[in-house]
């Protein structure tokens, strides 16, 4: 058999090649396979900037992008584009990083948002400008180590997910590359609903979180498990948890990442408090809305 | 035809593979295709990274240092 | 069919935008624009236009989203200000090396701080380096045509670039002048569909430009549309003037230029004031005539060049500021720069005024005209750059 050809067959299927620029290990191009199965060709993607996005070239849908600090405002003209045209058989994604979705760029999303854009805008959070050299963002959780933080994060990670929930949007959701079935059910579900939907996916970040590649699902699988990374829709303002694990201490996610590894039993303990509250929370109103 | 620069390379032993599909759902670059014939690696492009043998559950790919024969 | 009556710059403004019925319109308000928008957003709501039209929360976005609708395919308007121009200004880089033909109205407001309401033009000149061809209105009527023309010479293949059609808050955006509206047929004709070449985003059909490694090969291209533009922004004058009666003499109009030996240039509707004084000037035998910058980008070097050969002095009105510049405002300094070839270059002065948008009155227009005459008489320039609102001229204000 023709290895290559075999190969070359299934980037081809997949809409994206092999041979980004990205790290070794990198949950980037990992995250954006399997939204493209997902999404299915008749899709357009829109963004530029987060280095977990130097999939982009390899990426074979339409892509446009023009700069780091334009986020959701491209893909509303072309979904406006569309929609002059009367081509409603077309996806348009919004791509973004952490630190363009909740700094630079936290107002285009959240007025896109509210303009209820008909467009899927994705946070690519690796908690921290990597691309630049792994610099703190808003999404850079309490704690961590960056080159900008050197003796860890002194403020907590913004809830954009939920912040954009409360923005009475028809569809948010919070998802893993570790939950490969659950991340394309509701990519799956964004793609089938009108109006803005906004998926949150964590990536991560071997370079920036300092942990060996081979690592990079088995962290962020602890994430999910330890309830650092809870995994839940909001749909029309009710939120649904759809992973529900036993949990276990959070101490096991935080040490497997250099990032962490400066904390004091007494901050970890703090961030285990404040993370088991979080899960309290999230578990009194699974099923409820959350809108007040 | 490599631009990889790459220290290990994952191996497959087949015969220990229970082909569970793992190391293909979780490859970040999609360098690894679970076939009839087992479990292949597209080497021109593999970043060496390693996930695939540390998802697999039964431990049937081996990281082999480069040009360790 | 066509009908005339009176009507402020940005309402022709907006029937402008109908007429070349644009599909994607996102905007931001911003004074002294707003009604512009709101002119838009009437006609929208009450069926006689159909289009897009996106409130965004911010003029960077506006940008974005009209870059986003261009490369997808739809025809697209936006227009803004002052201050909106600034915090616009990332994104206007964008569509001209994407070879984007957006059409923005630019309704020229002087700048804070030190700027007001009212116009002066250095909102607009800041961006004279980023690769928008930029035009200059007098009045409504040159403001409907001119928007028409910009969507054919944007979108000509020759060019394909953005295009700012500019005109000053109040003096023009809200003054009521006299404006023919030609009919959607008429305007059908004269201006086909919008179809990038280089551009489409749709799945069946992707394509985009690939601007390769050598950065400065894709610039010069821009440079070379730029100057092809030049050909084109004539070529459509002479052809809307031949469909509907009007033009504006392409890049530059010569005003009552006949055996004059001095003239004045002027932009934006301070010519109509021009106008009426050179008339004057004329009739009392002075040898002085006006010439109407109209395209400020690209620049007409080659034209003012020819004209420079005609005329021995040259007085430049330059209603923006360029601080700690070579000398002088914006205009006069691409001038001189025109002009440097020549072996007999004529006398140059240049006159600040109308800045932070106040008047630019008959008496200070004469006067800077006769301040050229005298250089003229004197054969040497005494002062090369005056602010012409600092001195006395006995105005009542």
């Amino acid at each position: 058999m023709d290895k290559e050809k075999i190969f070359e067959e299934h980037y081809k299927r997949s809409l994206i090649r092999a041979g980004t620029a990205c790290c070794p290990g990198c949950g980037g191009p990992l995250f954006w396979r399997m939204a493209l199965e997902a999404l299915g060709p008749k899709t357009i993607i829109y963004g530029d900037g987060p280095c977990a996005y130097c999939a982009i070239r390899n990426i074979l849908v339409p892509t446009l992008g023009i700069h780091f600090s334009f986020v959701a405002d491209g893909a509303t003209g072309i979904a406006a584009a569309l929609a002059a045209k009367g081509r409603d058989d077309i996806t348009v994604v919004s791509s973004a990083g952490d630190g363009a979705t909740a700094d630079i760029s936290f107002n285009k999303v959240s007025a896109a948002a509210e303009r209820n854009e008909n467009i899927i805008q994705i946070c690519i959070d690796n908690e921290a400008y990597m691309n630049t050299g792994i610099q703190k963002s808003g999404l850079t959780p309490f704690g961590a180590w960056t080159t900008t933080t050197p003796r860890g994060k002194e403020t907590p990670k913004k809830r954009i997910p939920m912040i954009l929930a409360q923005h009475r949007v028809p569809y948010v959701a919070t998802v893993s590359v570790a939950y490969p079935a659950d991340l394309k059910a509701k990519i799956a579900k964004a793609k089938g609903i009108r109006g803005f939907k906004y998926i949150h996916s964590v990536i991560p970040c071997p370079t920036g979180w300092r942990f060996d590649p081979a690592k990079s699902v088995e962290v962020v699988r602890l994430g999910v498990q330890t309830w650092a990374w809870p995994l839940y829709e909001v749909e029309n303002g009710i939120l649904r948890l759809t992973v529900k694990p036993k949990a276990r201490p959070i101490e096991e996610y935080l040490m497997a990442q250099g990032r962490f590894r400066h904390l004091t039993k007494e901050e970890i303990e703090l961030i285990q408090r404040e993370v088991d509250e979080e899960r309290h929370r999230l578990l009194e109103y699974d099923g409820k809305s959350i809108i007040h | 035809m490599s631009q990889v620069v790459r220290a290990f390379r994952p191996v497959v032993d087949n015969d220990k593979c229970i082909r569970c599909g793992n190391c293909q759902t979780f490859c970040p670059e999609g360098t690894v295709l679970l076939t009839g014939e087992g479990v292949i690696h597209d080497y021109r492009y593999c970043t060496g990274c390693g996930i695939c043998a540390n998802e697999c559950p039964v431990g049937a790919i081996e990281m082999v240092r480069e040009g360790a024969g | 069919m066509s009908f005339t009556r009176m009507m402020e710059g940005n309402e022709a403004a907006a029937w402008g935008v109908k007429l070349s019925r644009v599909e994607v319109i996102p905007v931001y308000p911003i004074t002294p624009q707003t009604e512009l928008i709101s002119a838009i957003a009437s006609m929208i709501a009450s069926g006689e236009m159909k289009a897009q039209y996106i409130k965004v929360e911010g003029e960077h976005t506006a940008m974005a989203a009209a870059i986003g609708a261009s490369a997808a395919g739809a025809r697209v308007f936006t227009s803004s200000a002052a201050q909106g121009i600034l915090y616009m200004e990332e994104a206007l880089w964008m569509p001209p090396g994407m070879r984007l033909p957006i059409v923005m109205c630019i309704v020229n407001r002087a700048l804070a701080p030190l700027g007001g309401l009212r116009p002066d033009h250095n909102d607009s000149l800041l961006q004279r380096d980023t690769g928008w061809i930029q035009l200059y209105c007098e009045n409504s009527q040159e403001v409907l045509d001119t928007i028409i023309q910009a969507y054919r010479i944007g979108e000509d293949r020759r060019v394909y670039l953005p295009v700012a059609v500019c005109y000053d808050g109040y003096f023009v955006s809200a003054t009521a002048t006299p404006v023919t509206v030609p009919g959607q047929e008429e305007v059908d004709r004269f201006l086909p569909p919008y179809k990038h070449e280089l551009y489409s985003l749709m799945p069946e059909d992707y394509r985009r430009p690939q601007w390769g490694t050598n950065i400065a090969r894709a610039r010069y291209e821009v440079q070379k549309a730029m100057e092809r533009a030049k050909g084109v922004i004539e070529e459509v004058d002479r052809s809307y003037r031949a469909s509907f009666g009007r033009g504006y003499d392409g890049l530059l109009e010569e005003y009552s230029c006949e055996d004059a030996e001095a003239v004045l240039i002027t932009m934006g509707s301070m010519t109509g004031t021009a106008r009426d004084v050179i008339d004057e000037m004329r009739e009392e035998g002075r040898r002085i005539g006006l010439v109407k910058m109209r395209c400020f980008r690209p620049f007409p070097s080659e034209e003012l060049r020819e004209m420079a050969k005609r005329y021995h002095a040259i007085g430049v009105v330059d209603r923006n500021t360029s601080y700690g510049s070579a000398g002088g405002g914006i205009i006069a300094l691409e001038i001189a720069r025109a002009l440097y070839p020549l072996d007999d270059r004529p006398l140059l002065l240049d006159f600040h005024v109308g800045l932070g948008g106040s008047d630019v009155t008959m008496n200070q227009i004469r006067y800077m005209a006769d301040r050229v005459l005298e250089a003229l008489d004197r054969g040497k320039v005494e002062e090369e750059v005056e602010w012409v609102e600092l001195l006395d001229l006995g105005e009542v204000m």
